[in-house]
């Protein structure tokens, strides 16, 4: 097989989102609006610092979008860096995912304003954002007195603080829209986490891999770590056919080369044990090229290669992160000293037995990374510190007001499977108001309660891998739906927009026909209840 | 929605009644998905193409042609049974792929003969027919745990399990090859862990054992393999895979004149998928196998001529194999599952039919079905059976002895069971 260019077709978009509006500098002073027609536009500072921007259409009736970004990496990257280099570090306001257009003309069609801020630090930051929408939304209500309903919406980690807003001021806001919303820290770092832990301690213990430094030595180390997982992952690829193993392995790493284990196996292991998608952007774990490889390239190759596309994002995202949030509860944060990743991948392991190489060689993988191995140390986390990072905002599930989730089912940042734990908390909320209402009806009269929940699944398509004439595949298409990181069209984000207005205007979400209809138009996108996308894999067997 | 007082609520509640008793009155109607009043749509997934579609790739046919003769007899109360066939190429993922089309696109009551360990599992975990309340007939997989009613609770096995084979495998071995060395060629997952415990069960002990990771099989594979057995000086060779498997040992055996005591496992022992690869037919000669239903060639066998007959009319030159017959034995245990499941068959009415009368179906199987209220187990048992000089299984002394147990720590015991004759006509009662 040819080498693979998959490490240059990664994209850091999803995790740095686009900026839109010129940031101001005086805080807590009243917008800055220029009276333009027939969308006026107005800047401000909140009271932390945050910049922020309003949009507002001469024909307001009163409902504004209130959008929460998604993470920003909180230091800057520099140049050098592969993929992510050349970051700096940004504040800017985004009141329309992305700067889309044809969203925010969607909304101003309707009479409805938009509103974001770019918020007062990058990073993990729900506390302080949270906060901060909050601050703003009085502050549009002052600025425009007509303002009576307040949509809210986010992607990834703007998808946690958009439910983290509902749940603890629902009074403020009549619909709410996380998408591509991420888990609470904790789950959310052990998968990235899980998933980097692997590749130090199989093909470079030399990766720090978290326990950074304070301050800016720990910055450093963390851009060391982003080189060495990109160069580790480079090396992978390259030697993806023959199963090699890179020069930079553990002595673990090459007891397992020398006893027959390819490398692909182990690092599709890893992803599967992490919880990471064997579907990405450009592998979709069943197609093959004409000829010998129809059947093995899909049973025995694609897995790996999706981990490997999927896998890069997750490192990359991992030790940003943990290297922010360590600097922000002052100690390392992941620890998998009790974690059984046999008892994770028990439900994989034979479907993807082929692509594992056999249980002998998972066998020999998952006792090389067992605890008991002192060649596969685990990471200890400091007590200390994950008292503080277990203080800082988590979101219970519940569900306050009418929501529309939306996530594809192979994000590889946020999984399908934190929007499934919202789902399946909600079926258990539900039951009880139904019981609730079931039991007032004697006295009060029976009133089924409304359901506050539309889940929008964004599947990736039946297959999409494509192979070039001599049989390679192509990794220069763009990424097929339902892969990538809030991987979203313009169509899918306005279905979401419609659906939060319409819900606050009648308190109830779409259904039944109208519904269906509007799902179809707005194209790959599933409202079926029978999926099930599983919850992440730190949560445990659920 | 608004407030409802008690006394609407009554009112309500009366006038569903009333809408309810009507509903009875009334003749076949649409009441499930994939049923309406003149069909009944099932699906199925298995591989169609590819290295791994040899022989299994003619069972959608064998159902077809039964379900063809049914339809042309009147359905099932009036309904005729439309089967989708869909082509996963026993890749897991694709069996996702594809088990979502049929359920949402071409929305099938219920999934019939799946086949393969990890495509049923993926299925299983990635798809949820269980959540969904889809039924998943008579699955074409042999591993024990897809028995687990709490696991999966609307999935049916037919095929005896690995474990029970395994264990009818050893007890065999114990009377007839007391004293030999003993090789094991495995499939390196579930299907070999079955097989495995099956034989710990019954305290088979081996010489050497050989695993080989699924879609790794060939003749280079197959080469390694033979020195492995040539080195353990192996009297007796279990072959215990797939057919493409089966095939890659035996035609490489034949070319290196390496001539074991062949003993082959009933998920690769069909004789027609075999000689198909170019594998002579005299290399199964003399060679030990194992099947739930009967000799392919039995003509005398009233369940065998009726199957033969109408296979032959339905896809005329199409040999009658095994994995023909299981098809076909398949399709009409389904026919009664949804005749048992009453007038107007629901999803739940039929799951249920099985469990109730399961059991008591007619079947060409000469071992019992361990349907019931609490079990989804399917056959459990197997004759012994030596290849002839033509390739094809027959029973040992020309007599079907066969041997029942579990995919426990039960025993291996002569069964005792009766077939149930052949309902008139092959159709459901």
């Amino acid at each position: 097989m040819k080498k693979v260019r998959l490490l240059s077709l990664l994209s850091v978009t999803a995790l740095v989102t686009t900026v839109l509006v010129t940031a101001p500098t005086i805080a807590n002073a009243a917008p800055a609006c220029d009276g333009k027609s027939p969308i006026q536009s107005c800047v401000g500072v909140t009271s932390d610092g945050a910049p922020y921007a309003m949009q507002v259409p001469a024909n307001f009736n009163g409902t504004v979008a209130l959008y929460s970004h998604g993470y920003r990496f909180n230091v800057d990257i520099p140049a050098g860096i592969p993929l992510i280099g050349g970051y700096k570090i940004t504040n800017t306001p985004e009141p329309i995912p992305g700067g889309n257009m044809a969203v925010a003309q969607y909304f101003f069609s309707q009479g409805v304003a938009i509103v974001g801020s770019g918020f007062a630090r990058q990073g993990w930051n729900p506390d302080s954002a949270i906060k901060t929408n909050v601050e703003l939304i009085d502050t549009f209500k002052k600025q425009f007195p007509k303002t009576t309903k307040v949509v809210a919406w986010g992607s990834s980690l703007g998808g946690v603080i958009t439910q983290g807003l509902a749940e603890k001021y629902p009074e403020l806001i009549s619909a709410a829209a996380p998408m591509c919303m991420a888990d609470n820290i904790t789950p959310q770092l052990t998968m990235a986490g899980d998933f980097l832990w692997g590749v130090k301690v199989l093909f470079d213990p030399t990766i720090k891999g978290g326990n950074y430094s304070a301050g800016a030595a720990g910055v450093g180390e963390s851009y060391t770590d982003l080189v060495k997982v990109f160069t580790v992952m480079g090396k992978l690829q390259a030697a993806l056919a023959t199963g090699a193993w890179p020069d930079t392995s553990s002595a673990t790493g090459k007891a397992l080369a020398a006893a027959g284990v390819p490398s692909r196996s182990a690092l599709l292991l890893l992803g599967l044990m992490a919880g990471l998608p064997t579907q990405s952007a450009h592998f979709d774990s069943i197609s093959g090229p004409e000829g010998a490889l129809k059947l093995t390239f899909p049973l025995a190759l694609s897995p790996a290669l999706a981990i490997l596309e999927n896998g890069t994002e997750a490192a990359a995202l991992a030790i940003m992160a943990t290297q922010d949030v360590e600097n922000q509860v002052g100690g390392a944060i992941f620890d998998n000293t009790k974690t059984d990743y046999a008892a994770r991948v028990d439900g994989e392991r034979v479907i993807y037995n082929a692509a594992l190489s056999g249980n002998t060689v998972i066998d020999a993988l998952l006792g090389a990374l067992s605890a008991a191995n002192p060649g596969a140390p685990r990471a200890v986390a400091n007590p200390a510190a994950v008292a503080k990072m277990n203080a800082l905002h988590s979101n219970t599930g519940k569900i306050n007001v009418p929501t529309v989730l939306m996530v594809g089912m192979a994000d590889p940042i946020t999984p399908a499977g934190a929007s499934q734990r919202l789902v399946d908390l909600y079926a258990e909320q539900y039951a009880a108001e139904k019981a609730a209402a079931f039991k007032a009806y004697r006295t009060s009269g029976y009133a089924a309660p409304a359901n506050k929940l539309l889940m929008l699944w964004n599947p990736s398509p039946d297959s999409y891998t494509k192979f070039n004439e001599a049989g390679s595949p192509i990794t220069s298409t763009p990424a097929a739906q339902g892969t990538r990181h809030c991987n979203f069209t313009s169509a899918q984000l306005v279905l979401v927009a419609k659906s939060m207005v319409q819900a606050s205007n009648t308190g109830k979400l779409p259904s039944g026909g109208a519904l269906y209809t509007a799902v179809r138009k707005a194209g790959n996108l599933s409202v079926d209840k029978g999926i099930r996308a599983p919850w992440l894999k730190s949560y445990g067997d659920n | 929605m608004k407030a409802m007082n008690r006394r609407k609520l009554i009112t309500a509640s009366a006038v569903l009644a009333v809408v309810g008793l009507a509903a009875t009155a009334l003749p076949a109607q649409a009441a499930e998905v994939g049923v309406s009043s003149t069909q009944i749509k099932l699906g199925m997934t298995l591989p169609m193409t590819g290295t791994a579609s040899l022989g299994y790739n003619k069972i959608p046919g064998a159902a077809k042609a039964y379900f063809d003769y049914l339809n042309a007899n009147g359905g099932i109360n009036g309904r005729k049974i439309t089967l989708v066939v869909k082509d996963d190429r026993y890749v897991p993922t694709e069996a996702v792929s594809k088990t979502n089309e049929l359920i949402l696109k071409d929305k099938v009551m219920a999934l019939l003969a799946p086949l393969g360990t990890a495509n049923v599992k993926a299925v299983a975990s990635s798809v949820n027919p269980a959540r969904r309340g889809i039924p998943v007939l008579f699955i074409n997989t042999g591993f024990s745990g897809f028995a687990d009613t709490k696991k999966y609770p609307t999935t049916y096995t037919v095929l005896p399990s690995y474990v029970m084979e395994a264990k009818i495998m050893g007890e065999y071995i114990k009377e007839n090859f007391a004293g030999k060395k003993i090789g094991l060629l495995y499939q390196d997952d579930d299907f070999g862990v079955d097989a495995l415990a099956g034989f710990k069960a019954a305290g088979t002990t081996f010489a050497i054992k050989v695993p080989y990771a699924s879609g790794s099989q060939g003749a280079a594979a197959a080469a390694g393999w033979i020195t492995k057995f040539k080195a353990a000086e192996a009297d007796v060779v279990i072959l215990f895979g797939v057919s493409s498997a089966t095939s890659a040992m035996l035609g490489v055996a034949a070319q290196l004149k390496y001539a074991p005591q062949w003993m082959l496992g009933s998920v690769g022992g069909d004789a027609t998928t075999i000689k198909l690869t170019g594998v002579p037919a005299g290399v199964l000669y003399n060679a030990i196998g194992f099947s739930p239903v009967p000799a392919t060639t039995d003509m005398n066998d009233e369940y065998v001529k009726f199957f033969s007959d109408i296979y032959a009319k339905a896809l005329p030159g199409s040999a009658f194999d095994l994995n023909v017959l299981l098809g076909m034995n398949t399709a009409f245990m389904t026919a009664q599952a949804l005749k048992a499941a009453g007038p107007n068959p629901t999803r739940k009415s039929l799951m249920a039919a099985i469990d109730s009368k399961g059991a008591t179906f007619a079947s060409s199987a000469l071992v019992p079905a361990g349907y019931s209220k609490t079990s989804h187990v399917g056959l459990t048992g197997y004759w012994v059976g030596k290849y002839a000089p033509t390739g094809d299984l027959a029973p040992i002394g020309g007599t079907y002895v066969t041997y029942t147990t579990d995919s426990g720590s039960g025993p291996v015991v002569k069964s005792t069971y009766k077939r149930p004759p052949m309902p008139a006509k092959g159709l459901p009662n």
